[in-house]
């Protein structure tokens, strides 16, 4: 990978108890660019992703050896403020997750939080981060509705706003279209591909095409390794390793 | 689905080397009645044209949807790019075979007057036999590259598509001989400098398979001189 990385793991290990989850894991995430994540189910995308942000924590069986740096700085140091660190790396999950509050208040609810109370300053977060997600010309004259009455589509844009309201450098993105038809698909398909002119995106997902359509770099993980990773058009035009090509050729998995 | 799709493929593969071997027996039939002034054979080899045609629409569109229905990546998205063109490669030789059946005709000495046949013809067609000879050996290898996955046969091809080029000017300046020292036959010996072009382009048609084949296999782009 020639651009410069946001993250990288060195010999990254992690065990859900006596489970060998993630095995010896060394990659790095360029910035500015969008990675995927593939692989069967159970092969440790999503745990892999949610070392990212140390959202394992909340785990109390977990174990995890080796190094995880996130711009220079290992984010398993003790000491590490896991909160400003979740503020820079953020996430969106599979299944949008709107608080039950206003659109306004979902977007407004994280810098709020981070100490930012001036209303007009807030109000300007809350549309730069809509408009960012792709949905300001959806709900500006809604903003004050609940959040829940919106599509699951838009759900989740209003969830990746939200994300963005507090100014991430990382985008965590776990399966973010499962629970989506194919429009809001595209939707979200194309805010991804906006994302990265700013954002470092990494996106664990199970379709296929969707990695192919939407990143520049492509990891594909089997039991817990890395078996590959590179670029996208590598990856599906011709992978060097015959597990990724069995894998992407739907031969098992 | 996965195994659906590679039973659909495969039988798409087999259906294709099928259509291969058509479009090279157009070709091999076409010089066969050049060679003997069998013009019944070449009658033969034009009719042919529509079958081969209508295989290259059924299997073309037999490629554009298993892309549709299954997006293929990696082996097998270069085993259905690879496949479109041997179809194309396919069809163009057996275009090829279909032109020179038609030059039979026109050069027969059945077909003509005393003045066509008293015009030599053994000189220039000692060597369009063979440069047919080689051209369809080529093709038969990619053939057999394509559907075996048999690099080693295309490995050379570079060589023998020299050679192939080598023969085409020879016949050109035999041809051009002829023509200077006798001006009637100025229509045989033009026709003998074009199916020595047309034999040329079926060779390259060839190459252009073998390229194909070993993108197919290694995900890596040849070009072939």
């Amino acid at each position: 990978m020639t651009s410069d990385c946001i993250i990288s793991t060195h010999d990254l290990n992690l065990w859900y108890g006596g489970k060998h989850a993630l095995q010896s894991v060394t990659m790095k995430i360029p910035k500015n660019k969008v990675t995927a994540l593939i692989g069967p189910s159970g092969c440790g995308k999503s745990t892999l992703l949610r070392c990212f942000n140390r959202l394992n924590d909340l785990i109390d069986s977990v174990k995890i050896t080796g190094g995880i740096l996130f711009d220079g700085q290992d984010i398993q140091a003790p000491g590490t403020d896991v909160v400003a660190l979740r503020k820079k790396v953020g996430m969106v999950f599979q299944k949008p997750n709107p608080f039950p509050k206003s659109i306004r208040e979902n977007v407004a609810y994280g810098p709020r939080i981070h100490g930012i109370t001036d209303r007009y300053a807030l109000d300007r977060i809350v549309e730069e981060s809509l408009r960012h997600a792709a949905l300001w010309d959806e709900v500006k004259d809604r903003l004050d509705d609940s959040a829940l009455g919106l599509s699951g589509g838009q759900q989740q844009r209003l969830c990746i706003a939200r994300t963005l309201a507090v100014e991430p450098d990382v985008i965590l993105m776990d399966e973010p279209c499962s629970a989506l038809d194919p429009i809001a698909t595209a939707k979200i398909e194309n805010l991804i591909d906006l994302l990265k002119r700013e954002y470092t995106v990494i996106i664990v997902t199970h379709n296929m095409q969707q990695a192919a359509r939407v990143s520049d770099f492509t990891g594909f993980m089997y039991l817990g390794r890395l078996v590959e990773c590179g670029q996208t058009k590598q990856i599906f035009e011709h992978p060097a390793d015959e597990l990724t090509e069995n894998y992407i050729t739907g031969r098992f998995g | 689905m996965a195994e659906k799709f590679h039973a659909e493929l495969d039988t798409l593969k087999k259906d294709t080397v099928k259509m291969a071997r058509f479009g090279r027996s157009m070709l091999r039939d076409a010089v066969d009645a050049m060679v003997r002034q069998d013009t019944q054979l070449a009658e033969s080899v034009v009719a042919r044209k529509e079958k081969i045609h209508e295989l290259e629409v059924e299997l073309e569109e037999r490629c554009y949807q298993l892309i549709a229905l299954y997006q293929p990546m990696a082996k097998d998205m270069r085993e259905i790019a690879c496949t479109l063109k041997v179809i194309t490669a396919s069809l163009r030789i057996g275009r090829y075979g279909k032109v020179i059946a038609k030059i039979v005709n026109e050069i027969s000495d059945a077909g003509n007057g005393p003045a066509i046949r008293s015009i030599p013809r053994t000189s220039p067609m000692m060597s369009i036999p063979h440069m047919a000879d080689l051209a369809i050996d080529m093709i038969d290898d990619a053939i057999e590259a394509y559907d075996t996955s048999t690099l080693r046969l295309i490995e050379d091809f570079s060589s023998r598509d020299d050679t192939i080029d080598a023969l085409r000017h020879s016949i050109f300046r035999e041809g051009i001989t002829h023509m200077m020292e006798n001006p009637r036959s100025l229509t045989r010996c033009t026709h003998f400098i074009m199916v020595a072009r047309y034999l040329e382009r079926c060779a390259d048609h060839a190459c252009n398979i073998a390229e194909n084949v070993h993108y197919m296999e290694t995900g890596e782009r040849i070009e072939i001189h």
